[in-house]
């Protein structure tokens, strides 16, 4: 029911936008949105539903793009999508709508590369002071050379499974 | 116009007042597991404060994207020492919903009674932490000698005392029988009398709400505004608790009560983790006395169709959240973990501003720190 008050609010919000719920489990209900609409879409969040509660952010590499989920919960769980290009990836801050996510978005910058115009202490969150910051853990890399242990133990292709 | 020496003194005492900035971490006695302040202070009053995370660090994230899903439930289970189970819970109901699999409920009451076990040693082990960090060693001492019973079920049931390893892909791996059932029943109606004991002591105890009240003090909107989840968010008045609100496992079969409270300190983080406690022994009995008969595991396949998934579950510190994608391989291409002492860690210089540094250790254990867990 709120879910469904709450996606008419964001089709409202951006009418250029073909907004779309996924379900997905356990309880979740995807909304892809365009980088440039997440911002205002989580004020619509706030400040029309009291929707406050970011549980985190995750950010991945799916290869071709930087994949930043928003996962909300209000008795359900809201998740909005967007995808930011690989080569210097940046998305407005959050922090000013929701002081809880400084924590979840100087980790995705540390891991991912990923700026967020406007964080007011972006340093790094658990990367080691002397790390380097070219060095981004998340990134997929070309050779995944990243301690892939595949590399290391030889007979884990027989480990593999055969079902 | 003379200057008398006492106004000398005065003046030259309030010059020298000055602000003075103390490193405190990353190794400190004060501090169970590495973590690193630095907090400025005026006098004995504190007025600013820095944390640095990260010395626990080990990459349990990449280390998951690497390894198939049946090698990650013992990755995921070493991100904490304390609450591990939740984390295989969560992350295996996670896989299994990928797979679509329906784990069998004799299965699910195992999976939430060692969560609801966990829940009373994590809770016992917190109470004893903060009695000795007001100074109170009597009841630490006697926590964790009680805490000891309820080590030793679970012990018994997996094999091990804080890394269980219950949780499999499709149910668990332990059973229990009635000799057992009986037998455990016996001891969790001794632990409630002793927790009772220990609640008594603390409630009339006037050292210890001198230590505790009024001191890191979080309002209802600072736990909003900081997405503070689990009983420290209770403890300010946020009735939130992923046990009734999205209800996993066997929760959905059981009666229990979410304990809140209202003032936001110390106190009331010791007044809602203490009734939870006993709150917690209550479904212990209810999930042994309801045990339904059938298995306790369902095959699961290695592979993982294609898909997504967010797995959410209470730990005993609050709402913990997993991210899982898989690619159609034997592998996860992502997994995201936020454990509930991330946000709760973010209110902590709200929380010290203004406080004695005597008070620092009690501030510190109140919202129930794992930094294992923050820092994964």
């Amino acid at each position: 029911m709120l879910m469904e008050a709450i996606l008419q609010a964001l089709r409202e919000t951006f009418p250029a936008e073909t907004i779309e719920a996924r379900a997905v489990p356990i309880g979740e209900t995807f909304v892809a949105l365009p980088p440039d609409c997440l911002h205002p879409a989580a004020q619509v969040l706030v400040e029309r539903f009291d929707l406050r509660h970011l549980s985190t952010i995750t950010g991945q590499d799916t290869g071709s793009a930087i994949e930043l989920l928003y996962h909300f919960w209000d008795g359900g769980g809201l998740t909005l999508r967007t995808s930011l290009p690989r080569e210097e990836p940046h998305i407005a801050t959050l922090t000013d709508l929701i002081p809880g996510a400084a924590f979840y978005e100087r980790e995705v910058c540390e891991m991912l590369g990923v700026t967020f115009d406007g964080h007011p202490d972006p340093r790094a969150l658990l990367l080691p002071d002397d790390w380097d910051k070219e060095q981004l853990p998340m990134r997929m890399t070309n050779d995944q050379s990243i301690d892939h242990p595949t590399k290391r133990l030889p007979d884990q292709e027989t480990h593999r499974p055969n079902d | 116009m003379t200057t008398r020496p006492s106004d000398y003194l005065t003046k030259r005492l309030t010059d020298q007042m000055t602000r003075i900035t103390i490193p405190i971490g990353p190794q400190h006695p004060a501090l169970k597991e590495p973590l690193s302040f630095l907090l400025t202070v005026e006098g004995e009053r504190i007025v600013e404060s820095v944390l640095r995370l990260g010395y626990v660090h080990r990459g349990i994230e990449r280390i998951c994207q690497n390894r198939n899903y049946v090698q990650n439930v013992h990755v995921v289970e070493r991100v904490c020492g304390i609450c591990s189970h939740i984390h295989t819970t969560v992350y295996c109901q996670g896989v299994e919903a990928l797979l679509g699999l329906q784990v069998p409920p004799r299965a699910l009451y195992l999976r939430t009674l060692l969560c609801e076990l966990e829940r009373i040693h994590s809770h016992m082990l917190w109470l004893g932490v903060l009695a000795e960090n007001v100074g109170f060693t009597t009841i630490f001492m006697y926590a964790w000698r009680d805490r000891e019973i309820v080590l030793d079920i679970m012990e018994e049931l997996s094999g091990g005392r804080v890394a269980h390893a219950v949780n499999v892909i499709g149910g668990v791996r332990v059973d229990v029988d009635e000799p057992q059932v009986d037998s455990i029943l016996m001891r969790l109606d001794e632990l409630e009398q002793r927790i009772e004991t220990l609640l008594g002591v603390i409630q009339h105890e006037r050292t210890f709400q001198v230590r505790t009240r009024g001191v890191g003090h979080l309002s209802a909107e600072q736990v909003r505004r900081y997405c503070v989840v689990g009983p420290t968010a209770r403890a300010s008045g946020v009735d939130v608790d992923m046990r009734r609100d999205a209800p996993y496992a066997a929760y959905d079969r059981l009666d229990f009560r979410v304990i809140t409270a209202e003032e936001g300190d110390v106190w009331a983080r010791t007044m809602v983790r203490v009734p939870e406690t006993i709150e917690s022994l209550h479904m212990c009995q209810q999930l042994l006395t309801g045990l339904p008969d059938g298995p306790t595991t369902v095959r699961a396949r290695r592979r993982v169709p294609p898909g997504e998934v967010v797995s959410r579950a209470e730990a005993p510190r609050g709402e913990l959240i997993y991210y899982i994608r898989s690619d159609g391989s034997d592998r996860p291409a992502r997994v995201k973990i936020r454990t509930p002492t991330l946000p709760a860690l973010s209110t902590l210089p709200d929380q010290l501003r203004g406080v004695h540094t005597a008070d620092v250790p009690a501030v510190l254990a109140g919202v129930d720190l794992c930094i294992a867990c923050a820092d994964r």
